[in-house]
């Protein structure tokens, strides 16, 4: 995925009740929802969404991240991207 | 008097129990370290998840009370968080009868989570119409199909054991939908809506969602909370049994000491009773 030049970053925090994912800042992220596929970049719209069963995918500075949800919430505000997995 | 081998065998059984109790103890302790932790990390995901929720609503609060008050005329769930097997004392005795002086068979519905308070309300003749095994995963409580069954009811009132401190723990019952509300904090937060935010599927669907998940996560805390004052509770009891093991032992060792101090006096008198006779003996011979 080719990403835009940009200074910006998301801030990104995914959790599960027990499980912290991903804290900190990254450049892109990438869900599910009943929609299909989408993609969050930084300046991206306030966003509120159900998450499908899929994979999570967070672009950071190095290495992705990547895990498995079945289910979840995901919310978009000011750059500040939530992902409430597996509740 | 016993004898000290009597004795010494007796105190190697005992040494064993306390050994044991040692071990059980201190896997109760890592249980409530391990639980404790859960429960932080889950009430910091819940503050998190409603201070979302709160931004889709001008007040979430009163949406979730209305399930409550636009249904008065259904009845009531009493939901009971007990252990899934023996071992856990008197507690769920304690539960039962708590929740009996509020229980009326015409108005209420008993939901029962966990085998033990199954089989002690099945031993009181007291029916319920849902029976769930304690819902209980590393990384995930499923509570949905318990969430299922109590959505249809006007109110549900949850009763558990709650965990004060690792030496207290009390029976509480909560209003699951009001208790929301003591779980969550006021947040300031600007409101999302359909002008300025975009929602995926629409708002009500996902109000609808939250409110559900919302439930499920008070629940969840709850059931986290009961577990962790029962493994407390085994704490307790194992450190009580050490205590009782160990001062038991005390009384064998002392006991063991006198037997043998007894022993080797008689011995001693034996020694120096033949040794008389036998110097009379010499005595007489010469």
């Amino acid at each position: 995925m080719a990403l835009p030049q940009t200074n910006e970053k998301l801030k990104v925090i995914a959790r599960a009740p027990f499980n912290v994912y991903y804290e900190g800042d990254a450049e892109a992220v990438t869900a599910t929802n009943r929609v299909g596929k989408f993609d969050i970049l930084p300046a991206h719209a306030d966003f509120f969404s159900i998450l499908s069963p899929g994979e999570i995918i967070i672009e950071t500075s190095s290495e992705p991240i990547v895990f498995n949800v079945s289910n979840g919430i995901v919310t978009v505000r000011d750059n500040e991207v939530m992902l409430f997995v597996n509740i | 008097m016993r004898r000290a081998r009597a004795v010494e065998k007796d105190s190697i059984q005992i040494t064993t129990v306390k050994d044991l109790t040692w071990v059980f103890e201190s896997l109760a302790s890592t249980q409530v370290a391990k639980v404790k932790n859960k429960v932080q990390m889950s009430t910091e995901f819940f503050k998190l998840l409603w201070k979302r929720y709160s931004s889709i609503r001008i007040d979430p609060k009163k949406r979730i009370t209305n399930r409550d008050e636009s249904e008065q005329n259904k009845k009531q769930a009493f939901v009971i968080i007990t252990a899934e097997a023996g071992l856990s004392g008197e507690i769920d005795q304690h539960l039962i009868e708590t929740m009996l002086k509020d229980y009326d068979s015409a108005t209420t519905d008993i939901v029962v989570l966990g085998s033990h308070g199954a089989n002690q309300l099945t031993e009181r003749k007291i029916p319920y119409v849902r029976f769930f095994k304690v819902p209980e995963s590393e990384n995930y409580i499923d509570v949905g199909p318990v969430i299922d069954a109590i959505l249809p009811y006007s109110k549900t009132i949850v009763y558990f054991e709650e965990y004060v401190s690792l030496g207290v723990q009390e029976i509480r019952s909560i209003n699951l939908i009001t208790s929301l509300k003591d779980m969550s904090e006021d947040v300031d937060e600007d409101v999302m809506t359909a002008g300025n935010t975009i929602f995926e599927p629409s708002l009500d669907e996902i109000a609808d969602e939250m409110e559900v998940t919302m439930m499920k996560l008070a629940l969840s805390q709850t059931i986290l909370e009961s577990s962790l004052a029962q493994e407390a509770s085994r704490f307790n009891a194992m450190a009580i049994a050490k205590k009782r093991a160990t001062e038991i032992l005390g009384g064998y060792q002392l006991e063991y000491h006198r037997a043998k101090r007894s022993e080797n006096d008689r011995r001693m008198r034996e020694v120096m009773v033949s040794l008389k006779e036998k110097r009379k003996r010499q005595g007489a011979r010469a």
